[in-house]
């Protein structure tokens, strides 16, 4: 019930602050880029195909393969990029306004905050993701492109950035800073969708120890990439979907602790 | 007392604030050492002491922001840390700085307050129109507080506080940075409140004027100690003002400290 009422004050202020739509604004506009790059590429492809009359491999070049994922894939890697913009405020502009004080003296629970910061940042990135699923959608009006994986590879990008987005209510959390809070952001969400596998192949290069050894493995289960391949590719494993949930609640479990320990100090 | 009391029935027995032994230290330093008081429901006391005295910090336990070290902090019957919720139901707070949301309007605000306060849906609206017209907010209601003067951004504070009719007022520096005219409405205000004779309130100052026109029993504290408990009609019987008593008991208070525990007047 709070939570919800949290959730609502957060969305609306979301979404009538600038930032807000400097991000969306950015998004779509890169959005189309890549769309349109994409759709280009397509098109040269099948040509050079008919050209050379490669007719078995224009049997097998369809538009989810060739377009939608990769189209999908790239938005993800812009994600990392934007997001901490979107959630950088969430937690520390409360202390900033002194509304922290307000709320921890309410007969509100922790858990109502931090829930409430991580619907209000779901909401605005359920219409990040809206933008996205726009585009695919233009290409059905033309075009047969299978309608389960195009989905699977939508719900995997809004399923990918709520991860993110309790990232960055913890990240969030941990300073009034909101300057800090996107650094922060930026830093772990960079590490968790592209750095980690290249930093842990980088470490034990030399050493013996191979890319099946349990430390490389962990690492690769904890870094977002192999998780978001598969579930673009069309293939939704509850494996997957479980590591959305889990990261999440790690990442929310946190920052209901920092928020609580931070009157302790 | 049964969880179930609401905020404006709960005061009926007992005082409305009790306070034993509250300490709070921060390392080595002692912010607040060993205080003990109690307000009776109605009352109106002023919470004195010089700067760093540890006012702010006494009612930041108070109001459950902090933790207290040592100690015990009830609000109507409700202990603040063991029986969170119905103390917190209890308390209206006005902290230092008021909690503002700037890019909220002041009926928007004080409706927010009013849900996560657990005003009944069915009351909610009232409220805040009771709590907007007795802060003189209804001109500027639908206007956005970033725009308002200090001023008035301070009678959205007081409004904020208010709205859920709580047994208990606690209101910290409420007239400081604001002009003379601004610190005569705000007393008026506070005046109003308190003439119901239902309202108690618990307000910190050094302003000696400010306490002379609102309060019935001043208390004083320094470095962390209550110096003095009493009312205010007593402490001007004999003729002396409550500028000269202050600070002749501050000043007694600095030579005992100086002289040793062992000394008495």
């Amino acid at each position: 019930m709070h939570t919800l009422t949290i959730a609502g004050r957060e969305l609306r202020a979301l979404f009538v602050s600038p930032v807000a739509y400097v991000v969306l604004t950015l998004w779509s506009v890169i959005a189309g880029t890549f769309f349109l790059a994409s759709l280009i590429g397509f098109q040269e492809r099948l040509l050079q195909l008919q050209q050379f009359q490669m007719f078995q491999q224009i049997q097998e070049t369809n538009l989810n393969d060739e377009l939608i994922e990769p189209f999908i894939g790239s938005m993800w890697v812009i994600l990392l990029f934007l997001l901490p913009a979107v959630t950088m405020g969430l937690v520390s502009s409360e202390k900033a306004n002194g509304t922290e004080e307000l709320l921890l003296t309410s007969p509100i629970s922790i858990w109502d905050i931090v829930l409430g910061k991580f619907l209000a940042g779901s909401g605005f990135v359920l219409v990040m993701t809206a933008i996205i699923a726009f585009f695919p959608a233009l290409l059905f009006v033309y075009g047969e492109p299978e309608v389960g994986k195009t989905v699977s590879g939508l719900v995997c990008l809004l399923l990918v950035s709520m991860t993110y987005v309790a990232v960055g209510v913890f990240a969030s959390s941990v300073t009034r800073s909101q300057l800090i809070a996107f650094v922060l952001t930026l830093v772990l969400l960079v590490m968790l969708g592209l750095m980690l596998p290249f930093l842990v192949d980088i470490t034990l290069a030399g050493s013996g120890v191979g890319r099946d050894s349990a430390i490389s493995k962990t690492v690769q289960w904890i870094a977002t990439g192999s998780h978001v391949d598969r579930m673009l590719r069309g293939l939704v494993d509850t494996a997957d979907l479980a590591y959305f949930a889990i990261s999440s609640a790690v990442f929310l479990l946190l920052s209901k602790t920092v928020i609580e320990s931070a009157r302790w100090r | 007392m049964s969880s179930s009391d609401r905020a404006d029935g709960s005061a009926g027995a007992g005082p409305a604030i009790r306070v034993s032994g509250l300490a709070k230290r921060y390392g080595d330093f002692e912010a607040v050492r060993g205080l003990d008081f109690t307000v009776a429901p109605g009352e109106v006391v002023g919470f004195l002491g010089p700067n760093g005295a540890g006012k702010t910090t006494t009612m930041r336990m108070l109001t459950g922001f902090l933790p207290a070290s040592d100690g015990e902090a009830a609000i109507a019957g409700h202990d603040i840390f063991t029986d969170a919720t119905p103390a917190r139901r209890a308390i209206g707070y006005l902290p230092e700085t008021p909690p503002l949301y700037p890019e909220m309007t002041p009926a928007g605000f004080v409706t927010f307050v009013a849900k996560i306060k657990d005003v009944p849906r069915g009351e909610r609206a009232e409220r805040v129109d009771r709590a907007l017209e007795r802060c003189g907010l209804i001109d500027v209601r639908d206007r956005e507080i970033r725009q308002l003067s200090k001023g008035y951004r301070q009678r959205v504070g007081l409004a904020q506080a208010i709205v859920h009719e709580p047994a208990v007022l606690v209101l910290d520096e409420p007239t400081v940075g604001l002009d003379p005219i601004q610190i005569r409405e705000i007393r008026t205000l506070i005046r109003d409140l308190a003439a119901t004779g239902r309202q108690t309130v618990l307000l910190s100052t050094h302003i000696l004027a400010e306490v002379e026109a609102i309060c019935q029993r001043v208390i004083l504290i320094d470095r962390g100690r209550k110096v003095l408990d009493q009312p205010i009609a007593e402490i001007t019987a004999d003729g002396g003002s409550l500028e000269e008593v202050f600070t002749r008991v501050l000043t007694r208070d600095e030579a005992d400290d100086s002289a040793g525990a062992g000394e008495a007047a």
